[in-house]
């Protein structure tokens, strides 16, 4: 029977393969076996937290559970900042919608007004006179 | 402070032994921190997320109606998972973000103790470490989650289905897709040795 591949160890060591009948009685799978678990032993071995830092944590923890209100408090304040700024921008964009200066008059436009004076026969300031008579 | 005292002193209905808060924090403190820190992997986040861990859990010992904890620990863990989650959720909005500084994170922490009288080698596997560590990121939360309480806490698969609130099915193709994208890092935590013999 072949050897466990190095993919049947790891799939092992992480609980997606059972040992099978080669693993337990395969004395080089085995060996294997045991280092990996010893190594594993050494490579999770939980690291040294420093006293003063869990210790000024701890502080902090208390200090929560003794005054939630200030928590409360804290998160209260951060919605009311996040309302107000909301609010100050949707009046800000009311005010400029209402003040807003009327559109510029695009170059085609202005083109088109041109040529309609041009093509009139008589100019526009003749009509008043033209208005007189007709009464 | 003497108020402090007296709250954290008064013993917990839902804790089965009878320990009040105050020791219970100190006794499950380091071992919380170190997860969120596995999960997050930045120190200071992972501090926050312990205070938050803790503090949720006070909330919900303190209420009248709480019942007393068979597992008190696992219960913890899985405040402390969510809290993370949460938190590793929240981040995926927060482009602003600076990654976290190795060497601000090794002044917070420090290193693994050496048992390995060899140097050289467990140099090595800090380097590793890191490398596997900066390689968690490749996966979805799930599978970090997943992987994280496996390879860290040594939790069985039951106990993650539990602990991530899924079937051992779903956990097991997390995890089958998280060593999918680890192999390379995992081949030289384990089989490099075998290599260099």
């Amino acid at each position: 029977m072949n050897h466990w591949t190095e993919t049947d160890f790891q799939n092992w060591l992480y609980g997606l393969r059972d040992e099978d009948r080669h693993s337990t009685e395969c004395p080089e799978c085995r060996r294997e076996i045991e280092r990996l678990r010893q190594e594993r032993r050494q490579i999770t071995a939980e690291p040294e937290v420093p006293q003063e830092f869990l210790t000024a944590q701890r502080r902090r923890i208390y200090q929560r559970v003794e005054s939630p209100g200030r928590n409360r408090n804290a998160i209260a304040w951060r919605w009311a900042l996040s309302l107000a700024m909301l609010l100050l921008m949707v009046v800000g964009i009311t005010i400029q919608q209402l003040y807003r200066s009327p559109a510029p008059i695009s170059d085609e436009q202005l083109f088109s007004d041109l040529s309609s004076i041009e093509q009139t026969a008589e100019p526009k300031a003749i009509q008043p006179i033209h208005n007189l008579f007709e009464q | 402070m003497g108020v402090m005292a007296e709250r954290l002193g008064t013993d917990l209905q839902a804790l089965p032994d009878t320990r009040d808060f105050g020791s219970w924090v100190t006794s499950e403190q380091k071992r919380v921190f170190l997860l969120c820190r596995r999960m997050l992997q930045d120190a200071e986040e992972a501090d926050s997320a312990t205070q938050d861990t803790f503090f949720k859990a006070w909330q919900a010992l303190s209420r009248p109606e709480s019942k007393v904890l068979d597992d008190p620990g696992k219960w913890l863990t899985r405040i402390a998972v969510n809290t993370c989650l949460d938190r590793l959720r929240s981040r995926r909005w927060q482009f602003w973000r600076k990654r976290p500084n190795s060497e601000d994170e090794n002044t917070i922490l420090a290193l693994a103790p050496s048992k390995n009288p060899n140097a050289e080698d467990e140099v090595f596997a800090n380097q590793i470490g890191e490398r596997l560590e900066r390689a968690l990121q490749k996966l979805s939360l799930r599978q970090r989650a997943a992987f994280t309480l496996r390879h860290y806490e040594d939790r069985s698969l039951g106990e993650i289905a539990e602990l991530l609130d899924l079937d051992v099915g779903t956990v097991k193709v997390h995890l089958f897709r998280a060593l999918e994208k680890l192999r390379e890092e995992l081949h030289d935590l384990y089989f490099r040795e075998r290599k260099n013999k």
